[in-house]
């Protein structure tokens, strides 16, 4: 086990380097110059000091090792566009939030959506089963800005002296519930159908017969021969969703006012601030990268026929 | 005695039918040995994929013949009608320049559905191509390959495609295609790698080998074919993604240029109006959840019949 989880770790350095690679890459391919803010032209001496001062006048592999340098020191260099701020500053102000909103919405998805999925499984095909199913299935379809925006609309409009919950801005507990909702509905409605599919099989399986056979209560052969066993699958996704809950939040972001990574990340797309993308880029490439190496630990820990297919 | 051969043909069919009730299968699936005859069969008794279907058929009507048939023109600005809730005349409103937006809608559709299609097949076929080379050549250009798609699988998705469409500078109907394939094709690869290295394992593949056969006639003529099942099941399994995917590009303001418009950009216009005028961001995002939900079941539909074995853990 030791073996692996230590494998599996030293497997990830090659994959950032390879993750920075890709996206400096596709940064460089973008065209426009930076500091060329109006139409008048930048002196030719400012923009040789400019390109020395960040390095432009190097051949692209020196850039990639000094900016491969700047990841692994944790300085990701100063802003394109906000002068007296760099890269961190933004990342300081403005990731927490996301990581706390990301953290909500799983929290309330694996709070509804585990429950939902167990209950629908263990009375398959009663009505409480297809209602589960039915607004689990509708909970997946609906975009989430459809979600946001009905959240708002009710709460805002319709009742907002009784429940006093706040839609807009980011401070105390009336202001997080909402955008949680929003955002951790889809992944709730994943975990949900996953559960639901592997209690199912699980229950089908020879050995649950047998601890019902050999006279085990319903309570015991339930909670402890299928509940482990069909938590495993929902285990297998909360990387790449925990990696979606923190990284794709720029819609609820956006409409709820949250001062989260994924509204500056868009205003830093449409206002050119390269490395700005760039550092939030590589940072939640970051985040998918530890996400999943450890989901793979947990899985090789829960399931060990897993550990020889997984470095 | 040698019994004549049709009824020693038909004894072995009652044996076979016999033992096939004994464990359970249905009589019928035993009589074709046709595996696509046999998938037919099973979607159209499976009543959930039978509505999806239809469903999924209803917005593509909707979609390419509404602007045919309605009098309506939708570029045409009429601030006398800005506003109007459903009503007979507009089915769904108008928005805030007077334009149908029962028409717009279609219109919007045909650029979603579009894009969704055309990003699809991309991806299929990246992700084919991928796939099938990195199982069927094995060792360690498979190794590499996959490899560098763990690599790809760090890379955030909705960044990933805004970089791209940074790139091309411009937002149009093929940009947006490039930019969502990019952005993913990864699981297509992965999953058509596995189909092919299950299937190369196969007897007919090995014989195909042993008598001669190339390497490209192996590929395209035993393993590719068989692939198809799967290849169908993902094609309604990433058109919802990427449908979705558009959307939400196009509602932070990354979507094609007006006046043309898709389900995201008509959203994106509603949620401005959403306080006095809820209905212009419910239609449009209904229309999407109705192909998602549609296409989903869909493929459900098409996972249990073409591959019965791997019932749904999704």
């Amino acid at each position: 086990m030791l073996k692996f989880i230590v494998r599996r770790i030293v497997w990830t350095i090659p994959v950032l380097l390879l993750v920075i690679l890709m996206t400096f890459t596709m940064m460089r391919q973008i065209k426009g110059n930076p500091f060329q803010r109006t139409d008048r032209a930048v002196s030719e001496s400012i923009q040789r000091n400019l390109d020395r001062k960040f390095h432009l006048d190097q051949p692209w592999y020196v850039q990639y090792a000094y900016y491969v340098e700047g990841v692994f020191t944790f300085d990701l260099g100063p802003s394109l566009v906000q002068s007296n701020r760099n890269v961190n500053d933004v990342i300081k102000d403005h990731f927490p939030v996301s990581l706390k909103l990301g953290m909500f919405a799983m929290i309330w998805a694996l709070v509804l959506g585990i429950p939902l999925g167990i209950i629908a499984a263990l009375k398959q095909n009663s009505i409480f089963d297809y209602a589960a199913m039915t607004f689990v299935n509708a909970g997946y379809a609906l975009p989430n800005f459809l979600v946001s925006t009905l959240l708002i609309y009710f709460f805002a409009l319709k009742w907002k002296d009784s429940t006093g919950l706040a839609t807009n801005g980011w401070g105390g507990w009336r202001t997080w519930i909402l955008p949680a909702i929003a955002l951790g509905h889809a992944p709730m409605t994943i975990f949900a159908r996953i559960v639901r599919g592997a209690m199912l099989e699980t229950l089908q399986q020879d050995y649950i017969r047998t601890a019902k056979a050999k006279g085990l209560r319903y309570r015991r052969v339930v909670g402890l021969h299928v509940l482990r066993n069909s938590l495993i699958p929902a285990v297998t996704v909360m990387a790449p969703l925990l990696g979606f809950l923190i990284t794709g939040s720029f819609i609820v972001e956006f409409i709820f006012g949250i001062p989260g990574i994924g509204r500056y990340y868009v205003t830093a797309v449409t206002g050119r601030d390269y490395s700005v993308v760039m550092g939030i880029t590589v940072l939640l490439a970051g985040i998918i990268i530890v996400a999943n190496l450890v989901v793979d630990i947990l899985y090789g820990y829960l399931d060990p026929r897993t550990r020889d297919a997984r470095t | 005695m040698v019994q004549p051969l049709r009824d020693r043909r038909a004894g072995f069919e009652e044996t076979l039918l016999r033992t096939a009730e004994e464990s359970g299968w249905e009589a019928g699936t035993l009589r074709r040995a046709s595996l696509y005859r046999d998938a037919i069969h099973r979607f159209t008794r499976n009543r959930a994929a039978i509505v999806a279907a239809i469903a999924f058929s209803i917005i593509f009507v909707y979609v390419w013949i509404t602007p045919w048939l309605s009098s309506q023109d939708p570029y045409a600005l009429d601030f006398s009608k800005a506003y109007l809730s459903p009503s007979w005349d507009h089915p769904f409103g108008t928005d805030q320049f007077g334009r149908d937006l029962f028409v717009r809608t279609a219109l919007g559709g045909r650029v979603s559905i579009g894009i969704g299609f055309a990003a699809t097949i991309a991806i299929m076929g990246v992700g084919i191509l991928y796939g099938a080379l990195s199982g069927f050549l094995g060792g360690w250009i498979d190794n590499a390959l996959m490899r560098f798609l763990d690599a790809l699988y760090g890379l955030p998705y909705l960044p990933f495609a805004i970089i791209t469409l940074a790139i091309f500078g411009t937002v149009n109907f093929w940009t947006m295609v490039v930019a969502l394939t990019i952005a993913s094709w990864f699981t297509t690869a992965r999953v058509m790698r596995g189909q092919i290295i299950t299937l190369k394992e196969n007897d007919y593949v090995r014989a195909a080998h042993a008598v001669g056969a190339r390497w490209h006639r192996v590929l395209f003529r035993h393993l590719l074919p068989n692939t198809l099942g799967v290849i169908i099941i993902f094609v309604f399994l990433e058109l919802p993604g990427v449908v979705l995917g558009e959307a939400f590009l196009s509602f932070i303001g990354l979507g094609i240029n007006p006046p043309k418009a898709s389900w995201g950009t008509l959203a994106q216009e509603g949620y401005g109006e959403y306080q006095a005028h809820p209905y212009m961001i419910i239609i449009p995002s209904l229309a999407i959840a109705w192909l998602i939900l549609s296409a989903f079941f869909v493929a459900d539909g098409l996972r249990d019949a073409l591959d019965p074995q791997a019932r749904k853990n999704f």
